[in-house]
């Protein structure tokens, strides 16, 4: 998934958090900070081949980057739980104009956000730190062997054991955050272990975004089982079920005139999983651009072209003052499905330095109205 | 109309004297009073400027052994999980040799309240973290920077050791401060991975972590509130002066209404409407009003801009607080300004417009009319003077309940309301002086009309009188404080800075130092000392206990013999020699004023202490004063600070042997430990610095006070003035019966010599009362401690002599035209 991003509207809007008067960040300077022109960042394009686990680490020499980690829960007595854990990335400067590394110097600017809803709540939270890419020692980072994405105490880092012998460390991983807020704090202490293998999206995991060719790099791992403890509100609570994980990064995503996007992530009953995106008024003739992946129970992935794709809101619902498409038809014919997506809870507002909607979906088959799976769903530009 | 307000001003070209004195009284009272606003404006902008800072407001942690925090620290405790933000914090020299604090930030932990961005501007946040950086700036820093405001924002300043970051202007930051990335501030200051400390959001930890040392943002108190006692002073004395210097205007108005009276019955005969009239005379005062408070706002933004770098250096070293040196002065200022002395004149005025209002077009003369009244107005006088006075005893009443460091207004409430009632009783009590006189001396008849005719006088010379008295008592006052607090704050210096040297060595070089001095045959004894941050928890008298979480420094202090003797102590349980026995075994603890007196404590209390690393029950032996502190301290023997809550060692007082060589020990010092400059201060030094700023702060008081007695003299003079022509009236019959014009004179000085001499009189123990208020009621209130009350006798017989050399001089004048009138003239006065 490509999802928010946006680091450099994050900058302006968090720069200027002080001052009201501005307009609210994310919406036009916000999104149109995604369509910069690259300039001597490195550029994601069809040939480029991933290696791993070096890619599971930071690519300083693009411009943005993210770990994007959502999961649908259970606690034991079968109440639905969601959270989200999210790393992001923006370099500061093109890698020839990297200042020379010292104890403060930065050219790479962290920021990650973590939610955990249930029900009506939904609690937010973000972080910010800086790095400098010639040190793995800062307040953030993320690195391949052993694998460890990080920011302040929020981490996302391997179990296996690799000082005996070396090897791939992604397949299980701790996630552990924590906040403290004014309702006793929230966070999670959680396991997660690959049941299926990488995803690699789009021509070779080339994704691209838009009608004129631009796009990421964009692989996933939809197969993690999650196990462990989630806090809300000071409770704590014993939880498992199923987590995706998105990896992209990029030094331009979208074409100027995007406004914003629409993303699916769905775990299917019957093992499949389904990512669908579009991004509004990126298509070829001004409309809007679709692309997605269709991953049978093995992690086989077919691309999805743009007009394999039916996306269509169907309900929009009152959210933080806007009005959001809560409701949708997703048709995916190649894969037989007609579905309607819907957000059980609307109120999944992302209130942070750039805000978004994000939360959990339930799948239902259009015709039969019967439950066809659960994932994540995340709206931008509203 | 035109022609008749023409006719209404021709008046003062005749008599240009009486403008003058109009205009002096609105230009001296509105130059007082402007000029000590524009200093307050100035300074209550630097203060707000000051506490938008981000790093007031925020909890600090330092490390407890001294040493400085790095990086590793910071990415530690972020690591886990703790809200911290490094800060660092240095100095630069600008070319023009101002000390600019150089303050770098790193604005993704910084806590948000505080947040920098709203002292800032809308810059990118990628051109503030990346090289070249940004600096941020006020503009009246800019001057130090050699740069001019126009080719500021974006220009890169050359200091001696380095190139700043490019400027950005940011007007809400405070002067002599730059603002850049902490990336940028280490390149600056060279300081590698070190940084100055962390601070936190407050109250966002609830204790320090292991080897750290918090102190809450709440235990630093903000330099407004500092010195808001400071302002309030200047206000007060302000204040004063515009009431003093309004005196002048209403005695010159009356005067040139009371001659101006034929003239305005002649306008209205020749039919100007009454109303008309009084439009008329209220356009001439507006008139007059503005010249005056123009003339007066130029004057005290002139006299601000002379005082201001006292006023700036006095703050700087009283309380930390950094005041630009110039001006910077708020559109409201200049406009209040303007209003108040408009206001002030409409209030002196109301009564000759009053007057003017209610004259009869054919009523000849009705000047001495209004004077009727007068027994009935000595009468609402006392009775308003006496509600006055219960309402200062109210006042007082209330304060005694009120916790110390509480009611800074009613203080100045109580002050004011003395000085108001004994005014207003002053008419009252001459009146009564010179009836009682009158039936003494009934066989003397020229003494006995000399009187007469002064109670005669009164209702004229009362407003002058009363005014003398306020400018006496305040100046008597205001001087037996500045006296007392120096008197008692150079005798407590002497007894504090017992040691010819204090040196602060470097944390790791403390012991190596410290057996090097005690090896020393130069030295004499040694005083370590050791300061930690502590909690009073519980405070124990006989069986009962109270809880409570009040932060408070610990000072630890070695009880040497050259240090016992003179360090003084205000109350103890049993002696000196008890206290100081139970101090020095660890028994006993000693409190100073501040918090004895904020928490109630007596010597034989007990307190309970945390500190870090420790916790401690002790008895007070002794409270002990602690002038210029504006927090509670316990004061425990060095060893046991140490012992019991492992503070970090501090300075080191050194107490040379007789005859000891100071300058040796410092090249000893200098060539083993390569330590001298600011780590070793002389304790002569140390004095010349405190005296300095004390005196600083006290020359603007005195000033002020001063000028003030200077505006009641003119008032005195613009009273007899006012009446001089009228005086020959009364005096021609005397002269007509035989008295001789230099027994007339002689008597029209001893009348006011000696009317001046029973105000004086009066100020004398009212002065003394308001230095007790001063002291005792203001101080307590200010800072928490309380100032012995000195009497000085020369102060007193000077306050005496001004009063009647005062009088005397504003009555020499009329005197003289008296003396040279030719007869004719006296004889002519009869005629009429």
């Amino acid at each position: 998934m490509m999802r928010i991003a946006i680091l450099a509207a994050l900058l302006a809007a968090l720069w200027l958090s002080g001052c009201a008067e501005e307009a609210p960040p994310g919406e036009t300077a916000g999104f149109a900070g995604l369509g910069q022109e690259a300039g001597e960042f490195a550029q994601a394009h069809e040939d480029i081949r991933l290696s791993f686990p070096d890619d599971h680490a930071a690519h300083p020499d693009y411009r943005i980057e993210w770990w994007y980690l959502t999961a649908n829960l259970e606690d034991e007595s079968g109440e639905p739980l969601g959270l989200q854990w999210t790393l992001f990335r923006q370099a500061l400067t093109p890698p020839d104009e990297r200042p020379e590394p010292a104890p403060w110097t930065a050219d790479q600017l962290w920021m990650a956000h973590m939610a955990v809803s249930r029900g009506e709540t939904h609690r937010v939270a973000e972080r910010f730190a800086r790095s400098h890419s010639g040190q793995d020692d800062g307040q953030a980072g993320a690195v391949a062997e052993p694998f460890r994405a990080w920011i302040d105490h929020w981490q996302l880092a391997t179990r296996v054991d690799t000082s005996d012998e070396p090897g791939d460390t992604f397949t299980e991983l701790q996630l552990t955050a924590h906040q403290d807020d004014a309702h006793g704090g929230f966070g999670y202490n959680l396991t997660l272990v690959a049941e299926g293998p990488l995803v690699l999206h789009g021509v070779g995991s080339f994704s691209q975004k838009s009608a004129d060719g631009q796009g990421s790099m964009y692989y996933s791992q939809p197969f993690w089982r999650v196990e462990g403890e989630v806090t809300l509100d000071g409770e704590t609570r014993a939880v498992s079920g199923r987590g995706w994980l998105d990896r992209e990064w990029s030094s331009q995503l979208l074409g100027p005139e995007q406004q914003g996007w629409d993303w699916f992530s769905l775990h299917l009953a019957n093992g499949h999983k389904l990512m669908a995106f579009q991004l509004r008024g990126g298509g070829a003739d001004g409309g809007d651009y679709r692309s997605g992946t269709w991953i049978d129970p093995e992690g086989e992935p077919t691309a999805l072209t743009p007009d394999e794709i039916g996306m269509t809101p169907l309900a929009t619902q009152r959210v933080a003052g806007r009005e959001v498409p809560t409701r949708w038809r997703l048709e995916i014919p190649r894969a037989g499905l007609d579905m309607i997506v819907e957000a059980p809870h609307a109120e999944r507002w992302m209130d942070t330095s750039v805000a978004y909607w994000e939360g959990e979906v339930i799948a239902r088959d259009a015709e039969s109205g019967d439950n066809l799976g659960i994932g994540y769903l995340e709206m931008t530009g509203y | 109309m035109l022609t008749a307000f023409a006719t209404l001003l021709s008046h003062y070209k005749r008599h240009p004297g009486q403008l003058a004195m109009l205009l002096l009284g609105l230009w001296v009272a509105s130059a007082l009073w402007s000029g000590v606003q524009a200093i307050n404006a100035s300074a209550r902008d630097s203060y707000a400027r000051a506490e938008a800072l981000f790093t007031t407001g925020l909890d600090r942690l330092e490390r407890r052994d001294g040493e400085p925090l790095t990086r590793d620290d910071y990415l530690r405790l972020r690591r886990a999980g703790l809200p911290v933000s490094p800060l660092l914090e240095g100095s630069i020299d600008a070319p023009d040799g101002t000390r600019l604090t150089v303050i770098g930030i790193e604005p993704f932990t910084l806590p948000g309240d505080s947040d920098f961005a709203a002292a800032g501007t809308a810059g990118e946040l990628t051109d503030f973290l990346t090289p070249p950086w940004q600096t941020r700036v006020a503009p009246d820093t800019l001057p130090a920077l050699s740069v001019s405001h126009r080719e500021a924002p974006g220009a890169e300043p050359r200091l001696a050791e380095a190139r700043l970051p490019p400027l950005i202007l940011a007007p809400r930051l405070p002067p002599d401060t730059l603002v850049m990335d902490i990336a940028a501030a280490a390149t600056l200051l060279d300081s590698g991975e070190r940084i100055t400390r962390l601070v936190t959001a407050p109250e966002a930890l609830e204790q320090a972590p292991a080897g750290l040392v918090l102190t809450r943002a709440a235990t630093l108190v903000s330099p407004g509130q500092l010195t808001e006692s400071f302002h309030l002073n200047l206000t007060a004395m302000a204040l004063l002066a515009l009431a003093v210097g309004l005196f002048i205007v209403q005695a010159a108005l009356g005067l040139a209404l009371e001659q101006r009276l034929g003239l305005l019955r002649t306008l209205r005969a020749l039919g100007v409407s009454g109303r008309g009239l009084v439009g008329l005379l209220a356009l001439e005062l507006l008139l007059l009003g503005i010249i005056g408070a123009l003339a007066g706002i130029v004057s005290g933004v002139w006299l601000a801009r002379v005082l201001q770098p006292d006023v700036a250096a006095t703050l700087g070293s009283l309380y930390g607080a950094d005041v630009a040196v110039t001006l910077n002065l708020p559109w409201h200022y200049w406009l209040g300004g303007l209003a108040v002395t408009l206001g002030g004149l409409l209030l002196a005025g109301s009564g000759v417009l009053w007057r003017a209002a209610r004259l009869s077009v054919l009523g000849l003369g009705q000047a001495q009319a209004w004077r009727s009244g007068f027994q009935r107005q000595l009468k609402l006088m006392s009775a308003a003077g006496g509600a006055v006075a219960l309402g200062g005893l109210a006042l007082w009443l209330w304060l005694a309940w009120q916790p110390p460091g509480e009611g800074l207004l009613a203080g100045f409430g109580l002050v004011a309301a003395l000085l108001l009632a004994s005014a207003l009783w002053l008419p009252p009590l001459i009146a009564l002086l010179l009836a009682g006189l009158g039936r003494l001396l009934r066989r003397r008849p020229l003494a006995q009309w000399a009187l007469a005719d002064l109670q005669l006088q009164l209702p004229r010379l009362a407003l002058a009188m009363m005014a003398l008295l306020i400018a006496l008592s305040a100046n008597l006052g205001v001087s037996s404080m500045v006296g007392g607090f120096r008197l008692t704050f150079l005798d407590w210096l002497d007894q504090r800075l017992v040691a010819d040297f204090y040196l602060r060595p470097p944390v790791e070089q403390h012991d190596d130092i410290h057996a090097w001095l005690a090896e020393h045959s130069e030295v004499e004894e040694l005083l370590p000392t050791r300061r930690s941050e502590g909690t009073l928890i519980a405070v124990e008298r006989d069986a009962d206990t109270r809880e409570l979480a009040l932060p408070v420094g610990v000072y630890g202090i070695t009880p040497g013999s050259a240090l016992l003797p003179s360090w003084p102590l205000l109350a103890t349980r049993a002696g000196r020699d008890e206290a100081w026995k139970a101090f020095a075994a660890g028994e006993a603890a000693f409190v100073n004023e501040q918090l004895a007196i904020a928490e109630g404590l007596a010597p034989g209390d007990r307190i309970g202490l945390t500190a870090p690393g420790g916790e401690a029950v002790l008895p007070v032996a002794a409270v002990y004063p602690d002038y210029g502190n504006t927090r509670g301290e316990v004061l425990l023997a060095t060893p046991v600070l140490a012992r019991r809550f492992a503070a970090p060692p501090g300075s080191i007082g050194i107490v040379l042997a007789s005859g000891g060589d100071g300058a040796a020990l410092r090249a000893g010092l200098r060539q083993h430990f390569a330590i001298g400059g600011d780590e070793l201060v002389d304790q002569r030094e140390v004095k010349r610095i405190a005296t300095g700023i004390f005196e600083r702060t006290f020359t603007i008081t005195r000033a002020l006070s001063a000028l003030t007695l200077a505006v009641a003299a003119l008032a005195l003079l613009a009273s007899l003035l006012a009446q001089a022509r009228e005086r020959r009236l009364q005096l021609a019959p005397l002269w007509a019966l035989g008295v001789p014009r230099q027994q007339l004179v002689t008597v029209q000085l001893a009348q006011l010599g000696g009317a001046a001499f029973v105000v004086g009189a009066l100020a004398l123990p009212l002065g003394t009362l308001l230095a007790l208020g001063l002291v005792a009621v203001i101080n307590v209130a200010a800072f928490g401690w309380r100032l012995p009350l000195h009497v000085f006798p020369g102060e007193m017989a000077l306050t005496l002599a001004t009063a009647v050399g005062v009088a005397l001089a504003a009555a020499a004048l009329p005197a003289t035209k008296l003396w040279r009138a030719p007869p004719r003239a006296l004889l002519a006065e009869e005629a009429t």
